[in-house]
């Protein structure tokens, strides 16, 4: 399992929190489970709807679209991209932000805590910092190899960059396996 | 410095892209992804088939209720419900449209039970009150449940979310009921029913009502909205508790009731006379 397989796992965990939520919101469910802070407190305030969507559809939104990349950039095309990383780890940054402004709501203006929401926040929180270390990780991939192809043009240590892609190449396999 | 790029490679963290993933992700993932969808599917519809209900046994020490309410049904009916609901709340709603007319339909007209609304304005909901009020002066003219209707079904044209000044929309409401507006603008403007909703309110409070909808029904009280089936067990368990009634007094209960229209003449709206 690599970074963006658990981002994609986590982002679908996430769509389903979200949209318990919107369910709730929209009536399809009578009560929330809430065993521990006063989610129905937090759900009909008027903080649980922003630009008159409930809160959930955003978040359903947004999971559904982090899910979206994360499983573009598991294909063969974009499985080294750099722009995948760099997109993810925009977007759940953003997330993150959005959530922090949430619980900050939830304390210190609602004076009540979902649990549905803290859980939603972790989750967002998880992501983010799983694609900041998939950013990091495609960068140093792309420098290694960078380096060992200039090594090759320069004559330096032959192969040294070919043995370099290799070595990660059967690593990554066997994560995958 | 060829050697230095060669340990690098060794030292890399494990997790690293590559091209190796030129095959896409392997079948673990796709499980492990199937088994996340199936769980996550299997909860929602758990959740959405059968909503956790939660009944306490109501203390039974506690002095009957001092505000009144309104009540629609036969007052010999042999149980009361009471729900403290508020306005603005979508569960109240969901309630008010969803299951209450089936409620009306199947167990006031048929005098089994007699139904009362509490107002239990929430804190959070900004126009919640001028609705609570908005159906006080509509009982004044006899057709409290007529507005209370009319304001749930409607509860997206004047909530907190769609507006800042609801009483426009509560007068068209108003106004579509056949209200004398007139009478029904005087007594918005004066708002001579706060206190009659405060100790509706108050009434909640004493009970340890914490969220709307909650329910009284008979010796237990149960929060969140109900769907019919679960309403009418709870209804059917407490029947039961009651001690049988002589079969002219059922008669008699259920007459009255059975003759009258899905919405009551007047509902009775008194508070306590010293919330008065």
């Amino acid at each position: 399992m690599n970074k963006r397989m658990l981002v994609a796992l986590g982002a679908l965990a996430g769509v389903f929190v979200a949209l318990y939520l919107t369910l709730y919101k929209l009536g399809y469910i009578g009560t929330l489970a809430c065993a521990v802070g006063s989610c129905e407190t937090v759900q009909t305030s008027k903080w649980a709807t922003f630009l008159g969507v409930p809160v959930g559809s955003w978040g359903v939104g947004y999971y559904l679209g982090v899910l979206a990349i994360a499983l573009v950039g598991l294909t063969p095309r974009f499985a080294d991209a750099p722009s995948v990383s760099r997109l993810l780890a925009g977007v759940t940054t953003f997330g993150v932000l959005f959530s922090l402004w949430l619980t900050y709501l939830e304390l210190f203006v609602i004076h009540a805590i979902c649990m549905w929401c803290v859980g939603s926040a972790i989750i967002a929180t998880t992501l983010c910092i799983l694609s900041w270390l998939d950013l990091r990780d495609v960068n140093a991939f792309l420098e290694d190899t960078a380096e060992g192809a200039a090594d090759h043009l320069r004559g330096e240590g032959y192969g040294a960059g070919i043995r370099n892609t290799a070595e990660v190449t059967v690593q990554a396999t066997r994560e995958n396996q | 410095m060829a050697k230095q790029r060669v340990d690098g490679g060794r030292g890399r963290r494990p997790g690293v892209v590559s091209s190796a993933k030129r095959g896409g992700p392997g079948r673990g993932f796709w499980l492990a992804l199937g088994l996340v969808a199936v769980l996550g599917l299997g909860a929602l519809g758990y959740v959405a088939s059968r909503p956790k209900v939660t009944a306490r046994t109501i203390d039974p020490t506690l002095p009957p209720m001092k505000a009144e309410g309104y009540l629609i049904g036969s007052p010999s009916a042999p149980l009361e419900v009471i729900e403290f609901g508020d306005f603005e709340c979508p569960g109240c709603g969901q309630f008010a449209t969803v299951t209450e007319p089936d409620i009306r339909a199947n167990l006031v007209n048929t005098g089994k039970i007699r139904f009362r609304f509490m107002d239990f304005p929430l804190p959070m909901h900004k126009n919640t009150w001028d609705a609570s009020l908005a159906a006080a002066c509509a009982n004044d003219q006899g057709k409290f449940w007529q507005m209370h209707d009319a304001l749930f079904q409607n509860q997206d044209r004047w909530n907190g979310e769609a507006t800042g000044k609801p009483r426009p929309v509560m007068h068209d409401l108003a106004q579509g009921l056949g209200l004398d507006m007139a009478k029904y603008d005087a007594c918005m403007d004066s708002e001579q029913h706060r206190a009659q909703i405060q100790a509706n309110l108050e009434e909640g409070e004493r009970r340890q009502v914490n969220s709307t909808p909650t329910f009284v029904i008979g010796t237990r009280m149960v929060p969140g909205a109900l769907y019919y089936d679960q309403f009418k067990q709870l209804v059917d368990e407490e029947l039961a508790k009651l001690p049988a009634r002589p079969d002219s007094a059922k008669a008699a209960a259920i007459a009255p009731a059975a003759a009258a229209p899905a919405t009551p003449k007047k509902a009775d709206s008194s508070a306590t006379p010293a919330a008065k």
